[in-house]
């Protein structure tokens, strides 16, 4: 391949420009799709939840629905605004939760003792060694399907992950110096925490989080595809796919659209991810 | 390495207890009454009860978890309410779709992404990396059900190479079966290489910039040859790590899809169950899935010991 590189941009220039892209990308993307969520509140086309028959099966590029209407008539757009709120309603719900109870249990595995660490550790590894979809089917069979439901299974596979990573990333800063000077100083174990690892954490769990948002969007389109997640009159993108599967068959445009909004808006947050660890994480650059 | 493994088995035995008391409390604590569930609305409070009898479900939950611990142990894993067909019965006739399916995805996986992951570390910088990085990244966020729809429709309805669902027994005819699985197990393998490339990646970058990398380079050889000779031996070990972490995502996938292309296999079981309130097919089937991904995770672990001095002693 033909790689005649300009003499002034070494390698390391160009991954720089290359970071900054994705960074770019990911928050034109994300901001789109929080956008249009926020808008779904306040102005749709047309009722995504109400049939109209004689509207049934537009194709797309139809006037007042633009990417036509499913086999009830009902209009795309719509719903695809609608599936954009449930994917943040979800996947954000589930990042948070899982976000807040993994900080907790990662510092107090990371400084509250070998004993306190060992349990914390272990539980993660076997909670991690758990199939979550699996577990997602068995949560979905004894409490009912639902937005609930999703967020609950969510936080069920995301918090161990996430308690590693605080875990591994707070006991980095216990070591540092200023953490011992703080201890000198006098300074009890929770104002620490408080004071000087939460904030230079901040970076990994912002990263996290984005990453886990992303992951829950996917997880709660698969599981609403299966037919085990939300249900209407909550709209998602994977019941939209499951429906047009069910229906109209899938070489419908209908399997098409929620398809490519699932891909694009967790292209957006990953994207996004990466860009912030290279800019709030440096330690981790070469790794990403 | 025999304290290391003992460690270890040690953690199997109690990770297969806890997740096992998780699913026991999940399903039983958060289902309410069984018998009734199973019977429906209309049912009798004779019936209810006589059912619960039967099955023991009228007995302390401390009882029952017991029982079910005990005879899973002795092979009995118990029967479904309404056809009374037997869970272990259930399950083996489903493992000849989701064995091949999950194994040969893997295996599809790991063929793609130890090279472009190799290549994409060796190329960091360079656009042609840049463009592996940015094709791994769309991948991830592909959903594994819209890729299989993708593909199904491309090779299915548009060209008509392949079925875009269904299944033929393996003994009726293996040809048919093994098409009714070439979309499925490509969909899998497409999407497990995208999330592995990442990880092959990530290792093959840190074994390049290693001391023993250099000391080959240094002592005449290409970087091809040092990466080939002692490079891969060493990016291997996390590569099995992530693999065996990759086991739940891979079930997670596998589960979608064989609904995608409508196989009878393992997860469309569970999933019929789930909808009939089979609570014992259910609770079983799910322990014994979880037994199989920590059972996985441990041989992984000894592996990862025979293999590297350092984790076991570290241990």
């Amino acid at each position: 391949m033909n790689t005649t590189t300009a003499p002034t941009v070494t390698p390391r220039r160009r991954r720089r420009l290359e970071l900054n892209a994705s960074l770019v990308v990911g928050v034109v993307l994300t901001i789109g799709f929080l956008v249009i969520a926020i808008v779904s509140f306040f102005w749709l086309p047309s009722n995504p939840n109400i049939p109209n028959i004689k509207n049934r099966m537009l194709p797309p590029g139809t006037v007042d629905h633009w990417l036509g209407t499913d086999g009830l008539g009902r209009d795309i757009i719509a719903q695809l605004m609608v599936g954009a709120r449930t994917s943040i309603l979800v996947g954000a719900g589930g990042a948070t939760i899982s976000l807040i109870l993994g900080t907790i249990a990662g510092l107090v595995a990371a400084a509250y003792g070998k004993i306190a660490d060992e349990t914390i550790s272990r539980g993660a590894d076997i909670m991690l060694s758990i199939p979550g979809m699996v577990t997602a089917l068995v949560l979905a069979a004894t409490m009912g399907s639902g937005a609930l439901t999703t967020i609950f299974a969510l936080t069920a596979f995301f918090t161990p992950s996430f308690t590693r990573v605080i875990r591994s990333a707070a006991m980095s800063v216990l070591q540092e110096d200023f953490i011992t000077s703080a201890k000198l100083y006098g300074r009890g174990k929770l104002f620490i925490l408080a004071r000087h690892v939460i904030p230079n954490i901040a970076g990994v769990m912002i990263v996290q989080f984005t990453l886990y948002f992303a992951a829950g969007i996917l997880t709660e389109a698969g599981l609403s595809y299966l037919g085990v997640g939300v249900t209407r009159p909550s709209i998602s993108w994977g019941m939209m796919l499951n429906e047009a599967q069910q229906t109209v068959g899938i070489s419908s445009p209908l399997a098409m659209w929620p398809g490519l909004a699932i891909v694009i808006v967790v292209l957006g947050l990953n994207l996004l991810g990466d860009g912030l660890r290279d800019v709030l994480d440096p330690k981790l650059k070469r790794r990403s | 390495m025999a304290i290391y493994a003992l460690r270890k088995l040690a953690f199997f035995l109690g990770a297969v207890f806890v997740a096992s008391l998780a699913i026991f409390i999940l399903i039983r604590a958060a289902g309410g009454n069984v018998a009734a569930i199973v019977l429906g609305k209309d049912a009798t409070a004779e019936a209810i009860n006589a059912l619960a009898h039967a099955y023991g479900l009228d007995q302390p939950l401390p009882v029952q978890y017991f029982n079910w611990i005990t005879n899973m142990l002795q092979g009995d894993l118990g029967q479904s309410f309404r056809t009374k067909e037997s869970v272990a019965d259930l399950v083996t006739a489903r493992l000849s779709v989701s064995v091949p399916l999950a194994l040969s995805g893997l295996l599809l996986g790991l063929i793609i992404a130890i090279p472009v992951g190799t290549y994409a570390a060796r190329n960091v910088g360079k656009p042609s990396g840049a463009v592996l990085a940015l094709i791994s990244q769309i991948g991830i966020a592909v959903p594994v059900f819209w890729a299989g729809i993708l593909l199904s429709v491309l090779f299915g309805v548009k060209l008509g190479w392949l079925p875009t669902g269904g299944w033929v027994d393996w003994r009726e005819s293996p040809i048919g079966a093994i098409r009714s699985l070439v979309l499925p197990v490509l969909s899998l393998g497409l999407i497990m290489a995208a999330v592995l490339i990442r990880y092959v990646r990530s290792a093959v970058l840190d074994v390049m910039n290693q001391d023993y990398v250099r000391t080959a380079r240094a002592v005449g050889m290409t970087r091809t040859q040092a990466l080939l000779s002692v490079g891969l031996r060493n990016a291997a070990l996390p590569i099995v790590t992530i693999v065996g972490l990759q086991i739940a995502e891979l079930i997670g996938g596998t589960v979608i899809i064989e609904m995608v292309f409508s196989l009878p296999g393992l997860s469309r079981m569970i999933l019929a169950n789930v909808a009939a309130r089979e609570v014992i097919v259910v609770q079983s089937t799910v322990m014994l899935i979880i037994i199989f991904v920590i059972f996985v995770n441990f041989v992984v672990d000894l592996l990862y010991g025979v293999l590297d001095p350092r984790v076991r002693n570290a241990a």
